[in-house]
Parts: C-alpha cells; structure tokens; sequence
C-alpha cells in the first residue's frame, strides 16, 4: 500500500517533470535558447529478443522505434543462454594442432546429428601461451577443421571465427583456466 | 513558495489526467507520455513484442515486428556483436510469427 502511494506519487512527479519539459518545449520552439535543453522526454523500454539479447524500443503513439542496444564498448548486451556447445580443444586436437582426432570426429558427427539447428557458427579460442598473431591462426585453423565436419553431416554453417587468446572465459594464470580456455564454441542459430 | 509548488504539481497532475481520459492510439494533443506501452487496440507493455526475422539483401537477420500500427527492426546479433546470416531464407523475405502480436487488420 505505501508502496503504492509511494509510486503514483513518484508517477505524478515525473509527469509534472515531463509537463515543465513539455511546456518549455513548446515556449521554445519560437525560438531556441542556447545553453537550455530543447528535448522531449523519449526514454525506452527493453524488449529481449529471443537469442537473449537486449533492445531499446519505444512507442510513440503511431510510430515505433526499435534498436540495439550496445554498451559503450559496443558490444551488446545478451543474457547468458546456455550455449549450444563448448567443446575442449583438447579432445579434438593434438597441441598446435588443427587436424581432428578419429574419437573427436565421432563426437561432432554425432553432435551436428542431433543439435537441430537451422545453421551453426563456429568459433575457435586458445590459451595465452605463445604470439597472439600465432593463436588466432590456430583457433581459425581449428573452427574451419570442426566446421569442415559440420558442413559433411549436411548442417549449415553461417560463419567461421578464430578469436585467438582474445576472448578468454578463465583466468590463463593457472593451468587449469588455461584448459578451459583451449576451446572450440558452436553457436546453434534457431 | 512551497504552496505554490504543490498547486502547480496539482495542476499538473489534474491536466494530465484529463488528457489520459481521451486516449485513442497515439491521438492526443499533449504527445504520449510513456513510450514504453503500446495502447489502444491492443494495448500491452513493449517487452511483450512478437518478433520475426527479415533477411537482408546481404543475407543477414533481423528482427521484424509488426505491431498493427507500430513496425519495429533491429539487428539480429550473437554475443560478440557480430551479425547473424543464418541462410534460413531468401534475402529479401521475412518469416516467422512478426504480425501475431496485434490483432489490428493490416491487410498490407
């Protein structure tokens, strides 16, 4: 109840912030003032699409407005969804190695079988241990040897990536996190 | 001072309410104050859109919603903020549920 109160009360005063907003709006629009905010209040509501990303869109009675919203890096903003596949470079490959094991085509072969996607994209990732240039070519290496196999089982795939050290997901500080970091990721597009 | 305050919230206030009473889809003298609900017909909060995809010429996704009067497109991207091509139809379509959010006759 007070909680309530508390609201409409808060809702009453944005709307007499937004009439003043609106009042002197229209006062300037005989002629704007500089130094003085001309604006209109337009603030947005989120829509989460269905991959989980996050989007600013607005109603403006007949018009819509809709776009993606980027944090200041410019990357957007998704919710964790589980993702589809996060395979150990380890159990594919050899090190430094982009050729894949008989036990590891088996497993992507049965995995593209069943995942039922509409198309995949494939992203190769390393630990941080040598040249940051010699790591990217690798995890490419790496993402185009899986893609190979996804692409005979009939599956689409949309892209092919190889982020190097780039986009680590343990700390590389220990040997365990750097395990984790040795990874091949598969995007399952719906 | 702090009356004077108070009266003019008041004002507002009363103004605002009159305003809200006469409310058809986006026909209101003042402007629509909350962007974030779509009202009349089919009057609901924004996060509750229906979206379907639109490929692009180039053969990447977006996001399509046509709301009944409102049309909305944004990107499709996954996580890394790369675009999504998935290739699930030709460029230039659009498929899936966009137009199921509104019950608004849209015979185009």
């Amino acid at each position: 109840m007070v909680n309530e109160l508390l609201s409409k009360g808060r809702a009453v005063l944005a709307g007499s912030l937004i009439a003043a907003t609106a009042f002197v709006g229209t006062a300037a629009q005989a002629q704007v003032i500089s130094g003085t905010v001309n604006g209109e209040r337009y603030a947005p509501t989120i829509w989460i699409d269905p991959d989980g990303c996050e989007h600013w869109v607005m109603d403006d009675g007949v018009e819509g407005y809709m776009d993606l919203k980027v944090d200041r890096q410019g990357n957007p903003t998704c919710h964790p969804v589980q993702a589809c596949a996060v395979m150990n470079s380890d159990q594919l490959f050899a090190t430094d190695k982009y050729t894949i094991s008989a036990a590891g085509r088996k497993r992507l072969t049965d995995f593209f079988a069943q995942a039922g996607a509409t198309a995949y994209t494939v992203i190769g990732h390393t630990d941080s241990r040598a040249s940051d240039e010699y790591n990217m070519r690798l995890s490419y290496n790496r993402a185009n040897a899986v893609a190979k196999i996804a692409t005979g089982t009939g599956a689409r795939i949309a892209d092919v990536r190889g982020y190097g050290e780039r986009m680590p997901i343990a700390s590389n500080g220990t040997a365990a996190g750097m395990q984790k970091n040795r990874r091949v990721e598969i995007i399952c597009i719906k | 001072m702090k009356a004077i305050k108070v009266i003019a919230i008041l004002g507002v206030a009363a103004s605002l309410s009159a305003c809200e009473s006469v409310v058809t889809e986006g026909v209101s003298s003042g402007g629509k104050q909350d962007k974030t609900i779509d009202r009349g017909l089919d009057a609901k909060h924004l996060s509750q859109l229906q979206a379907g995809i639109w490929i692009d010429p180039i053969g990447c996704d977006h996001w399509i919603i046509d709301d009944g009067v409102e049309g909305y497109l944004s990107p499709r991207v996954d996580k890394y903020g790369k675009p999504v091509c998935s290739g699930s139809a030709a460029p230039n379509t659009a498929i899936g549920p966009f137009k199921s959010g509104s019950v608004f006759g849209d015979a185009i």
